[in-house]
Order: structure tokens, then C-alpha cells, then sequence
């Protein structure tokens, strides 16, 4: 037991560190809640039943999720206490304020107020005495607030997991190059060309925001491949010519890049129809955001491509050793080949996950992605010199940096610190993961 | 700010967790009377523009005399970043969200996702006017009225002889677009007049930014050996145009008209490299917006768009402004 802990901590330190962070933004992030729809509706008809009488109460909602139900609710509830409504509001301060001016004109009497947390922090209620006197002395009744970390919610989970979908993909196909001893930097701008792809395909040749779902389907594909033929591209000058990767991948950047720029007209590309947001903001299966599915069965054929199957392995002999592996029979080319391939593939799946979620094409998307791609990876425990790596450490490397991203973004860290402070913490994962591989 | 900031740097480099309670979305009572109205979160195109800067500094000053907590970040011009940032603020349910999109078309998405969530949004020098986002009220500078003043302060500079003038661009902002559109409405009328023609012979692409705005200039100059002005649309295009014309020699003979106030511009026209600029003042936006939110939660009604007019600062200007002692 105490050696299969030993080993796991071993093989899987980062899921410690991502487990800390987790608990320090949990720490840090815990904070008032208000409950919503029904529950909070129950507590404010309890506490305005308490108040004895027959009081006078306005129902006050906004327009957040929940806040209909939180309305219908207390509605039904008050005038079995014993309370008479005598207006109800949702939406914007200043629908509110015409109630209010209008409870004035009909001579009405407040006793309480029964609003949602949200429209009780109004500062319309806060000048309630200064300017409606006429309306008495009302009561503000809220529900009561109960403590739980933001972090936690189920909405920031999800979240912080949609945000991080497109990298995370990426991030599968930068290990596969990464592990047979390569780099690739043209991902960010093969995110931007494909982005921009699969928009202009849609506006120019599948009838713009009129397209069908088939349309939309085969322009993604048809974008996804140009990525892969980019790659494979790549994959043929690092294969054939012998060009360092690092430069080979760094021209194709620069030419796509420019060709997203050109393909694009500079502009963003946003004739597109509603239902091609499905992909990267629907949520078709029990809430779970559908590029986040997205990530985990590529992440599932990954790991099992790695870790089972014959390819996975030539990719680690090639990258431990690439003249042992040649002589025993490993096909060189046909495996780095195939790795930039891949690679340029799920760059192309970033960008129409991208496109999809902001609903436009743009070529100034991606901008930076391959660095924060390499660091996922390399967080992950991934050797830079090739040989080493597993594609779960690689997932718990992509959250890592998005748990940081999001929990400063929680805690109002203002930008310049939030790149100082996600630097450090990158260098500062890696340096503890490798001090605990060395003991 | 800074000291929770500087805390949150040692606990995030320490890994540790519970050493220090960032204080977010608790109603303390500050100071006696005036309890917390909640946050704003604010997202800017970029913070390494001084214009923003000051925009986020005034609001985090306004909004705190108010009560407010504010977080101020940058989208580092990336729509996606941004993006996130607002997803973010939703999450924290934020009081207001004060933006200036990194990308109008693209940030769309975005801006419905808080308005399903009841969240009020406010832009900011750069407006969404587009069909399906609700937008409380945009508060911007008077670009076109700017544009306007520019166009006089050319043919000031210019004097009774008038000349060929070009137009340092930058297209795709439309801020921008209505500059050039006052300002070519005033050179139009003036020479309508007949007297001291004022040509404009080309306009190119700067970037609004030093070094393409250089490049631009040394083209122009190139083209047009008889160029006497140039209208640059933001202040870096303006610089790099004089960098460009004091290396090709020409820095007498070519007036430099820009836009925007930022502090190297100012010392510019101190310096008499640039002959003025119509200087916009994000304070006041900044002041603006906080006045809007106050307003917007009083229910208290607004108009669409707030426009702050610019004003034209010249050499007499500068000489006198404290800021540059």
C-alpha cells in the first residue's frame, strides 16, 4: 500500500499541487451566497409572516436566473400569511422605481419590501426614506445569505473547464510532438486560420446564418483538415529536410497567421447562424458543456493511444531514443509525421471550438495559445527532451493553469499581477514536481 | 489594492493555502455610514495604453468613495481572454460590468451571457451597438467633434498658404473613422472658402501604433516632397510620424496634428514636435461610468451614450500644464 502510494505520488505530483490550489481558491473565494428560486422565497415569506398584521408587501425580482421562480413562489406563499402584495416587479432598478412612484400615486402604504439579495443591494432601496417618504418606513426583507466558496459552485466548475477546453485539446497534440523530442509553436496561429476557416465557409458557401447543421458539420471538417495538412506539412519538412522543428514549426506560425489575417480581410467573421454555437457553448449532455465532452473522449482515445497501443510506444522510443528505435524497426518518419499531424488536427478542432463559443471568426484569436499549450504540457510532467510524458498528466497540467487563471480572476488580482503570479506558479509546480521525482 | 495584491503574490509563490482572506462580495461597514455596494468588474482592451489606465484608476477611485469594490483587468486585446474575464464577473455576480471590447462582433456572446444573468453592462471608449446585447449606456469621447477641432488645428498650422496634408489612419477602429470624418468635414468647408487650399493627398494605414505609423510617414514623404501636414489618429502614430520625419529631414517643413493627450504626446507639444492635439480625458469617463451605475441602480433613467468632448491642446497649453514640470 505504502509503495503504491509512494508510486503514485510519483507518477501523479501535479494532482497534489492542482489539488492545493483547488483548496487555497476555495479558501480564498468563500463568501456570501444567496439562495435562490424557491429556498430563498420560503425564508422571506417566513420572515415577512413573522413581521404580524396584514402587512403590505412589494414583490421585488431581477432579472438573474432563478428569480422568476424566487417571484412565483413567495406570490404563492404570501397571502396564505397572512401578507397582501400589492405589486410585483422584475427586471432593471428602474422598473421598480415606477412601481414605487406608482404605489406613491395610488396613496399606498408599504410594510415590507421582499426582494431577491441582487435587487435588495439596490441603491434605490438604499434612498428609499429620502425619496418616497410617503410609502412609510418598509422593511427590506432578503433571503439569508449562507457561505460557500465561488470556486466551488457548480457553474465556476464548469466554467473554468469550458474555458479551458481548447487548450487542453490542444495540449493532447503538443504532447505527442513533445514526446518524440519535437516542439510545435504554430498551433496558437492554426487555432486563428481554422477559426477563421470554418467561418468564412460557413458565411460564403453554406448560406451564412441560414446554414444547416450539415453545412456547419462538414465547413468545421473541412477546416480541421486544412490544420491537419498543415501539419502534416510540418511533419514532412521535419521528417524529409531534417529542419529543426523548432524553425520549421516557427515559419509555418508566421504563414498561418498571415493566411488567417488574409482569409479574414483583417476583420472578425460573424455571419453565422445561432446553432453554431452548439459546439462550444451547448450543453446537450445532463449540463456538462459539450466541448468539455469534446475533451474528455479525445483525452480517453489519447491515453489509450499512448498507453496501449503499438503507435504510443514507438512515440516514446522515438523520443527516448531516436537511433535505437530506428534500428529496431520503429518507422521514423511515419511517426513524426503522424504526431505533427494530429497536432495540427486538434489545433484545427481549438479553433472551431473557439469560433463556436465567441460565434465569429477572428485571426487575432490564439495569440500566445502555443505558449500556454507548451506550458500545460510541460506542467504536466512531460520531459522537454522527449521520451517522457503521460497524456493525464498533461489534462492535470491544462487545469492547473486555468484553475490559477480563474481563481485570481476570483479573487480580484488585477492583470500585471496575474501574469507575475501564474509565471511563478508554472515554474514553481514544475520545480516541485521534479523535487519529488529526485527523492 | 496593492497590499492585497502583494499578499496574494507571497501566498500564490508559497503554494499555501489560508494565509490570507481576500475579502470579496461581504458587506463590511466601511468607515460609519456607507456599507458596500457590492463590485464592479471591469475589463479593458488593454492596460498598456496610459488612456486605459486612467480609465480603470478613476473608476477604482470614484466607485471606492462610493462603496464600491472594483476589479480592474485587461483583455490584452484578445476577445477570447476577455471572455473569460466576463464569465468570471458572472460567476461572482458582480454589481455592474464596465467593458471595452476587444472585439465588437465577437464579445456579443459574451454580453448576452450577463445579461441573461441580470448583471447591467457599461462600455467604454469602445462601443457594441449591436442587435441582441443590452447595453445601459456607452460612455465615449466625442470622436467625430474631435475630428472636427483636428481638422481647425491643421489649417491653423498650416497658416494662409495651405498645402498637401496626409491622413495616418487606423481603419479598423470606428472611433477612428469618425475622427477622419470631422476632420475631413472641416477641411472641406474650409476649402470651400477658396483660400488657402488644404489638400489631403493620401491616407494610409498606421496601426496606431510607433512603428508602423513611422513606416507610414516615411512612405508618404517618399511620395509627396511637398507634404506640409499630417493628421495622425491617436498619439503613438503622431510619434512615430515625427520620428520618421526628423530622420528623413523634413521635420520643418511638415506640421503634425494628433489625437488623444497621453502624457508623451503632451511633452510632445511641449517640446513643439507635434503641433496639437484634441485631448480626450478618460478621468472624466472614468467618472462617468460611475456616475452611470449609481444612476442605473437608483433607477434612475439614461441616455444610450454619453459623449465627453474633446479639447484642443497646443505648445501655450502644455507650457502651462502642471503634469509636465
Amino acid at each position: 500500500m505504502k509503495i503504491f502510494l509512494q508510486k503514485a505520488a510519483a507518477h501523479y505530483g501535479m494532482i497534489g499541487v492542482l489539488l492545493l490550489l483547488c483548496v487555497f481558491f476555495s479558501a480564498v473565494t468563500y463568501s456570501d451566497q444567496s439562495p435562490a428560486g424557491a429556498a430563498g422565497a420560503a425564508q422571506v415569506a417566513a420572515e415577512v409572516g413573522g413581521m404580524g398584521g396584514a402587512p403590505q408587501v412589494l414583490l421585488v425580482s431581477s432579472a438573474q436566473p432563478g428569480d422568476a421562480a424566487f417571484a412565483a413562489a413567495l406570490a404563492r406563499e404570501l397571502p396564505g400569511r397572512g401578507a397582501r402584495v400589492v405589486a410585483a416587479v422584475s427586471g432593471e432598478p428602474q422598473a421598480a422605481r415606477e412601481a414605487l412612484r406608482q404605489l406613491v400615486a395610488d396613496g399606498v402604504r408599504l410594510d415590507a419590501i421582499a426582494c431577491t439579495q441582487t435587487a435588495g443591494a439596490w441603491l434605490l432601496f438604499a434612498d428609499l426614506a429620502a425619496d418616497f417618504p410617503e410609502l412609510g418606513r418598509p422593511r427590506l426583507v432578503t433571503p439569508r445569505s449562507y457561505r460557500w466558496p465561488n470556486f466551488l459552485k457548480t457553474e465556476n466548475l464548469l466554467n473554468i473547464a469550458n474555458q479551458i477546453a481548447v487548450i487542453a485539446i490542444m495540449a493532447i497534440g503538443m504532447t505527442l510532438v513533445i514526446v518524440t523530442g519535437g516542439i510545435d509553436l504554430s498551433v496558437g496561429s492554426l487555432l486563428a486560420l481554422a477559426a477563421v476557416l470554418v467561418a468564412r465557409l460557413i458565411r460564403d458557401y453554406a448560406g451564412g446564418v441560414a446554414a444547416t447543421a450539415w453545412g456547419m458539420g462538414l465547413a468545421g471538417m473541412a477546416a480541421v483538415a486544412a490544420c491537419g495538412v498543415a501539419g502534416a506539412f510540418s511533419g514532412v519538412m521535419v521528417t524529409r529536410f531534417r529542419i529543426p522543428p523548432f524553425i520549421v514549426t516557427l515559419a509555418m506560425m508566421l504563414v498561418a497567421s498571415g493566411m488567417a489575417f488574409i482569409l479574414a480581410e483583417g476583420q472578425s467573421i460573424y455571419q453565422l447562424p445561432d446553432g453554431f454555437i452548439w459546439l462550444g457553448r451547448g450543453a446537450s449532455f445532463g449540463g456538462v458543456p459539450n466541448a468539455v465532452v469534446l475533451m474528455v473522449v479525445l483525452y480517453g482515445l489519447a491515453h489509450v493511444g499512448m498507453s496501449r497501443m503499438s503507435a504510443g510506444r514507438y512515440l516514446y522510443a522515438v523520443g527516448g531514443n531516436r537511433e535505437a528505435a530506428r534500428l529496431a524497426g520503429v518507422p521514423l518518419t511515419g511517426v513524426l509525421l503522424g504526431a505533427y499531424t494530429v497536432s495540427g488536427l486538434l489545433a484545427g478542432v481549438g479553433g472551431v471550438i473557439m469560433a463556436s463559443q465567441l460565434k465569429s471568426g477572428s485571426a487575432t484569436y490564439g495569440n500566445m495559445y502555443e505558449l500556454y499549450v507548451i506550458a500545460a504540457v510541460v506542467v504536466g510532467g512531460t520531459s522537454l527532451s522527449g521520451g517522457e510524458g503521460k497524456m493525464s498528466g498533461t489534462l492535470i497540467g491544462a487545469f492547473t493553469i486555468a484553475v490559477i487563471q480563474n481563481g485570481m480572476n476570483l479573487t480580484n488580482v488585477e492583470s500585471y499581477t496575474q501574469k507575475v503570479v501564474l509565471g511563478l506558479v508554472i515554474l514553481g509546480a514544475v520545480m516541485l514536481d521534479k523535487m519529488r521525482q529526485a527523492r | 489594492m496593492n497590499r492585497k495584491n502583494f499578499l496574494f503574490l507571497a501566498c500564490g509563490v508559497g503554494l499555501l493555502s489560508g494565509c490570507h482572506k481576500a475579502d470579496d462580495g461581504a458587506a463590511p461597514v466601511l468607515g460609519g455610514e456607507v456599507k458596500s455596494r457590492g463590485l464592479i468588474g471591469v475589463s479593458l482592451l488593454t492596460l498598456d495604453n496610459p488612456f486605459f489606465k486612467v480609465i480603470g484608476d478613476t473608476i477604482s477611485a470614484e466607485g471606492g468613495k462610493l462603496g464600491y469594490q472594483t476589479v480592474v483587468v485587461s483583455g490584452d486585446r484578445d476577445v477570447a481572454k476577455q471572455g473569460n474575464q466576463i464569465k468570471d464577473f458572472i460567476v461572482k455576480k458582480v454589481s455592474a460590468i464596465v467593458l471595452s471590447p476587444c472585439d465588437s462582433k465577437s464579445i456579443i456572446p459574451v454580453i448576452q451571457e450577463a445579461n441573461a444573468a441580470g448583471i447591467p453592462v457599461f462600455t467604454v471608449d469602445i462601443p457594441c451597438h449591436e442587435p441582441g446585447v443590452t447595453i445601459v449606456t456607452q460612455v465615449a469621447t466625442d470622436n467625430y467633434g474631435g475630428g472636427k477641432e483636428a481638422g481647425r488645428a491643421m489649417i491653423e498650422a498650416l497658416g494662409e498658404a495651405g498645402g498637401k496634408i496626409a491622413i495616418l489612419h487606423l481603419k479598423q477602429a470606428e472611433s477612428c473613422l469618425l475622427r477622419v470624418k470631422g476632420f475631413r468635414e472641416v477641411i472641406a468647408e474650409h476649402n470651400a472658402g477658396g483660400k488657402g487650399m488644404v489638400e489631403i493627398v493620401t491616407e494610409l494605414e498606421s496601426g496606431g501604433a510607433k512603428d508602423l505609423g513611422y513606416k507610414a510617414a516615411e512612405d508618404a514623404v517618399q511620395a509627396h516632397g511637398d507634404l506640409r501636414g499630417i493628421f495622425a489618429i491617436n498619439d503613438p502614430a503622431a510619434l512615430g510620424a515625427r520620428a520618421a520625419l526628423e530622420k528623413a529631414g523634413k521635420a520643418e517643413q511638415i506640421r503634425i496634428v494628433g489625437f488623444d493627450g497621453q502624457p508623451e504626446g503632451k511633452l510632445a507639444i511641449k517640446e513643439g514636435r507635434i503641433y496639437a492635439d484634441p485631448i480626450q480625458f478618460p478621468d472624466k469617463m472614468g467618472a462617468q461610468i460611475v456616475e452611470a451605475i449609481v444612476k442605473h441602480s437608483k433607477g434612475e433613467s439614461l441616455p444610450a451614450q454619453i459623449l465627453i468632448p474633446t479639447s484642443l491642446y497646443r505648445q501655450a497649453d502644455a507650457m502651462k500644464d502642471a503634469s509636465l514640470q
